[in-house]
């Protein structure tokens, strides 16, 4: 840089120094994301998840965390205005790595070839939301107008002890109920049984546990619920007591109506907005949540990551829409393919990732294999041509929680990298056999 | 009396610049920062300063990682001084980096230098051909 270097400039000098301190990260770029100009926090900031070293592109820069910003930036049809404005990007899930877990980045459009961003490190601030929104749904499930609620009692193994007229208004069910686990209220596959412990073990520690999701009636109906578990006072066993004895109590609630409110909420915060699937911060989340409670209530928990096979060929070939509907039609498949209690996630451009609590690494390669061999024998479809397209899947078994999730997901990945080296639309798991772990498709390695 | 002259990839480097006048320092074609435990700048040379745009007195004894050079403090760079002084180890690490000289994104390289034994720590900063 040939910039003069007269005396300095006490002025100019204070307002670099402004700006070399200014406690948020500011970039300057062009509308393809070329950086122009940025300060140093912006660079602390951004050099972690640099994959070359440089920070030449502020879209190639986020690409691993936030694939979705080129798209925007290129959607955006003003001509100048914020393209978007607070996006939470999730980097990591934390864990043995210091530094930022969850960034904030605005990125304002100038004209037509420039734009300015925002970035900074909203770890704290978003930790400090959750709390107080577990507050509130707590809030929620004690004060909020309803019109009926069922109060069951459990015993100590989480069984329904008695049945009374209100769970019968609530759910239907009827006294045929007494002896069985509280799951009974939960639809096929929304909870497994070490979770139904979990809760138990949960308000046993805070004096409460809360959930809300979908509930079942009696006649396979659905409705949308919150449950709330407290441990019964003066439940101390006493000599002569049975297992039968009720320990918790259980209100079950319908809140339906503030429900569509809640879940938008929810959803701009934990969905892809491509596929409509979870995102990084969900899948992280969910899974730190799995690993915390297989502590304490051990047992393994399973992750898949997938990778679309040669999808830059996709693209270089039918163009990024041609790109977007072979991402859509996976996520449509996968998506499909999963238990409720299993979640779904998209992470990066065309990697998604699914955990699966309570499962092992047999089950686990088992289905992995079955999304394997169903994305193989079907395409997707874009103007009218049909794309044809194969996954690898990496699989990562944590035992008792035995790992963080950055360390699953890491074991995934060396697990995936083995299926792409071996030749793509393959499984491979973690930890990698001594020769090439990948199976091979015809011949399912599953016991 | 002269001394093999001081280059960005020395070896023993640590050493060679504790003995270093301010004005030696000065002559030296590679930016050097100076700090202490406490992470406090002793030393800033004029190359660093010139690039940098600030003058020494503008950086010296202000905290490194947070007041001077922000972009630093992640786990590449303050991380590993941390790591090496709670393991009582020597860091001798080159890594590539970008700083942000008068908000232009730099390509440079970094040397991390640190010795269990010494009062100094350093980071030296090379500019990258483009």
């Amino acid at each position: 840089m040939s910039r003069d270097s007269a005396a300095p400039n006490e002025e100019y000098e204070a307002l670099i120094q402004f700006l070399y301190l200014a406690p948020v990260g500011l970039v300057q770029a062009g509308i393809d994301g070329q950086i122009a100009m940025m300060n140093p926090i912006a660079a602390q900031l951004l050099m972690p998840l640099s994959r070359d070293g440089s920070l030449d592109n502020l879209f190639i820069a986020l690409e691993g965390v936030a694939p979705e910003l080129r798209c925007l930036a290129e959607r955006h049809d003003q001509p100048a205005g914020k393209i978007c404005d607070g996006l939470h990007v999730h980097l990591n899930a934390g864990g043995a790595k210091r530094g930022p877990q969850i960034l904030s980045l605005t990125l304002l459009k100038l004209d037509a070839s420039r734009m300015m961003a925002v970035i900074s490190d909203i770890t704290e601030q978003v930790r400090r939301e959750r709390r107080l929104r577990q507050n509130e749904a707590w809030l929620n499930a004690i004060l909020t107008g309803v019109t009926d609620y069922a109060l069951v009692s459990l015993d100590l193994q989480g069984r329904i002890c008695e049945w009374n007229p209100s769970i019968g208004r609530v759910t239907g069910f009827g006294a045929d109920i007494e002896g069985q686990p509280y799951a009974i209220f939960y639809p096929d596959d929304a909870i497994t049984p070490e979770h139904q412990q979990d809760r138990l073990r949960e308000a046993d520690a805070n004096g409460w546990a809360l959930d809300e999701g979908r509930r079942l009636r009696a006649d396979g109906s659905t409705f949308w619920g919150s449950a709330l578990i407290a441990p019964l006072p003066d439940r101390e066993p006493l000599p002569g007591d049975d297992d039968a004895t009720p320990a918790y109590c259980l209100i079950l609630r319908d809140i339906g109506d503030g429900r569509a409110q809640r879940e938008r909420r929810r959803d701009a915060a934990y969905t892809d907005h491509l596929t409509g699937l979870a995102n990084r911060r969900a899948l992280f989340e969910a899974a730190q949540l799995e690993l915390d409670r297989s502590r304490v209530n051990p047992r393994p928990t399973a992750l898949l990551v997938i990778d679309a096979d040669h999808f830059k060929a996709i693209n270089d070939r039918h163009g990024h829409p041609g790109g977007d509907a072979v991402l859509r039609h996976l996520a449509g498949i996968l998506g499909d393919s999963f238990r409720e209690v299993d979640l779904v996630a998209r992470i990066g451009g065309e990697e998604f990732a699914v955990l699966l609590p309570s499962t092992g690494l047999a089950r686990a390669n088992t289905v992995a294999e079955r999304l394997r061999a169903s994305v193989a024998a079907s395409a997707a479809s874009f103007d009218d041509n049909r794309i044809d397209y194969a996954v690898s899947i990496g699989v990562a078994v944590a035992s008792d929680g035995g790992a963080s999730v950055d360390l699953l997901l890491k074991h995934a990945d060396a697990a995936l990298y083995t299926a792409k080296r071996a030749g793509r639309n393959r499984v491979a798991s973690w930890p990698l056999a001594p020769q090439a772990d990948a199976h091979q498709p015809e011949n399912p390695d599953v016991p | 009396m002269t001394v093999a002259p001081i280059s960005f990839d020395t070896p023993d480097l640590a050493i060679r610049l504790e003995q270093c006048s301010p004005e030696e320092l000065d002559a030296l074609d590679f930016g050097v920062i100076g700090f202490g435990p406490d992470t406090l700048v002793h030393r800033y040379n004029a190359f660093e300063s010139e690039a940098a745009g600030l003058s020494p007195q503008r950086v010296l004894e202000q905290p490194l990682f947070t007041n001077v050079a922000p972009c630093l403090n992640n786990f590449m760079v303050a991380q590993r001084f941390e790591d090496a002084q709670d393991d009582s180890s020597e860091l001798d690490a080159t890594l590539d980096y970008v700083l942000t000289l008068r908000m232009r994104p730099v390509k440079v390289a970094l040397r991390l230098l640190a010795n269990p034994g010494g009062a100094t720590r350093y980071v030296l900063v090379q500019r990258q051909p483009r």
